[in-house]
This record gives C-alpha cells, sequence and structure tokens, in this order.
C-alpha cells in the first residue's frame, strides 16, 4: 500500500511539472507543430539532456533502487513492425488532440472538460489495439 | 485558469529531466503513461490482452501513477497565485480558430484524435513520456526512431488542419 501510495504522489509530482512545463497547455502542441511557439521543443530537449547525464550517472554508480533496492530497469523498447506506423498515428492524433496520455490527465486536474473526450479516445484506442491482440 | 505559471521550456524540462531520474532511482521504475491506460481498460474488459504480460497486475503502480496525474493538474492550478480553479471547453486561440464550437463536433473530434493516440501508442510500444524522454534518455534506437515519426505525423496533421481550416 505505501509503494501504491508513493506512485500517486510520483503522479502527483509529475502533472504539476508537466502543467509548469507549459506541456498542459493545448494551444503550445499547435504552436509547436506550427513551428510558432517552440515552447515544447526545449521542455523535450532539456528534459532528454538531463535524462542522458543523469542515467550514464546511475549506471556508473551501479545505484539500486533507493525504496526496496530493485535493480534499477534501463530496458529499452524494442523495434517491431507496427513502430512505424504506429508512431506517424500517435503523432497525428498527439496534434489534432493537442495533448499526450500523460499531459491528458493533467488538463483534466486543471479544469480543462475537453480532456474528457482526448481521454475516452485513449482509452478506446488501447482497448481497440487490445481486442485485436487477444484475437490474433 | 489561463494564468496558470508556466517556466521557461529549459526550465521545464530540466524539471521533467529531474523527475524522470528521481522516480528511476527511487523506484528503478522507467517513466511511461500510455501502458497505464491498458490497466485502465484490465478494469472493465476480460480480453486475453488485458491480463497477461504487462497487466497481468491491474493494480499495479501504472493505474496510481495514473491517478496521481489528475491531482497534479490541479495542484498546478492552485499553486498559481493568479489562478482560480474553473472548468473550461477552450482549447486556446489556435486550436479555438479551426475546431468548431458546438461541444457535439468539438467532442467527436478530440475523442478520434484521442483514439489515434490510444491506438497509436500501443502500436509503438510508448508515447512522449516512455519512448521520446526516457526511450532516448537510455540510447535507445527504436525510441529515438519512434520520436522523430511523432514529431513527422504531429507536423503533417496539424499542418494540413490548419490549411484546411
Amino acid at each position: 500500500m505505501k509503494h501504491k501510495l508513493t506512485f500517486l504522489g510520483l503522479g502527483a509530482l509529475f502533472g504539476l511539472i508537466l502543467s509548469r512545463a507549459g506541456a498542459t497547455t493545448p494551444d503550445l502542441y499547435a504552436g509547436l507543430f506550427l513551428f510558432e511557439d517552440l515552447q515544447l521543443l526545449w521542455v523535450i530537449a532539456t528534459a532528454i539532456g538531463v535524462g542522458l547525464i543523469g542515467v550514464q550517472l546511475l549506471k556508473a554508480r551501479r545505484a539500486r533502487a533507493l525504496l526496496g533496492g530493485e535493480e534499477i530497469s534501463y530496458k529499452g523498447k524494442p523495434m517491431t513492425r507496427a513502430l512505424i506506423p504506429g508512431s506517424l498515428i500517435f503523432g497525428a492524433g498527439w496534434g489534432l488532440s493537442g495533448a499526450c496520455p500523460g499531459t491528458a490527465l493533467a488538463m483534466l486536474g486543471e479544469g480543462r472538460l475537453t480532456a474528457l473526450f482526448v481521454l475516452l479516445g485513449i482509452t478506446l484506442g488501447t482497448w481497440f489495439y487490445g481486442l485485436r491482440r487477444s484475437r490474433a | 485558469m489561463l494564468d496558470i505559471v508556466i517556466w521557461a521550456g529549459w526550465a521545464g524540462g530540466l524539471a521533467v529531466g529531474a523527475f524522470l531520474l528521481l522516480q528511476l532511482w527511487l523506484t528503478g521504475k522507467l517513466l511511461g503513461v500510455s501502458t497505464g491506460f491498458g490497466n485502465l481498460c484490465a478494469l472493465g474488459s476480460k480480453a486475453k490482452f488485458f491480463h497477461t504480460g504487462d497487466f497481468t497486475d491491474p493494480f499495479n503502480w501504472r493505474l496510481f501513477f495514473l491517478l496521481g496525474l489528475p491531482l497534479g493538474g490541479l495542484l498546478g492550478v492552485l499553486l498559481s497565485p493568479e489562478a482560480t480553479f474553473s472548468w473550461t471547453l477552450s482549447l486556446g486561440p489556435r486550436y479555438d480558430s479551426v475546431f468548431p464550437s458546438a461541444l457535439w463536433a468539438r467532442g467527436l473530434i478530440l475523442t478520434g484524435a484521442g483514439f489515434l493516440v490510444g491506438y497509436g501508442a500501443r502500436l509503438a510500444g510508448g508515447c512522449t513520456s516512455g519512448h521520446a524522454i526516457a526511450g532516448i534518455s537510455l540510447l535507445n534506437l527504436p525510441s529515438l526512431l519512434a520520436s522523430v515519426l511523432f514529431f513527422v505525423g504531429g507536423i503533417a496533421a496539424v499542418q494540413l488542419l490548419f490549411w484546411l481550416a
């Protein structure tokens, strides 16, 4: 149970950070893809820079998880045939909705009711994928 | 609502990157959000896919992480001195200028766009957080490819939307 509260807290912290970063402001997505306002590009680029350095440091220290001491996961996602069309489809939805899975949830907490539609869609899309995979 | 504090892009990115590392060091778990929507599906679906692999335990950390995110959005408003909480249907000037204002039509477009996000993320194996931020931080090449294609899809769809409108 403690572990579940930890992740609830981490989710809240990440939601707050996404809000401060402008990632919960839908207009900044249109601004990004129209090349009018690159706020979110700087957010992503800086985050990757920090992540790259930090992951190397954690690996070099052979760090283990501070809570529970389990091994830290550095497992990258695999290359698949579906990755290419999937990424293009995701990108189109990202731009048209002005949101991504994490930010849509944080947007709802900010009072953006339109996020409910996006969240419904994300859940339906995930569900549709799961049904197809369950039949195959 | 529209007066929430937004930091400079680099500062926001610094915080997102630091968060990735905090979660990784604290819990050993790599940042990722979209898989958690499968946990939500597992709560209401008997389909095999939602009860095997990543979803063997639908009440794992991903579900609680997802539930925390809206709380963070609310905090974002409450901790902004100039903002007060209120519900809004506006997406801001850019989208409002091209999307219909009728709620049903706007809702239909956003549900459809969300569907692409959810379906695309599962096909691709992750979303902005899992592929772009966590994946590239690991120097994982499939994640780099996915992230480039996220941008290609986003640019194409939004340029087309604003050109048609």
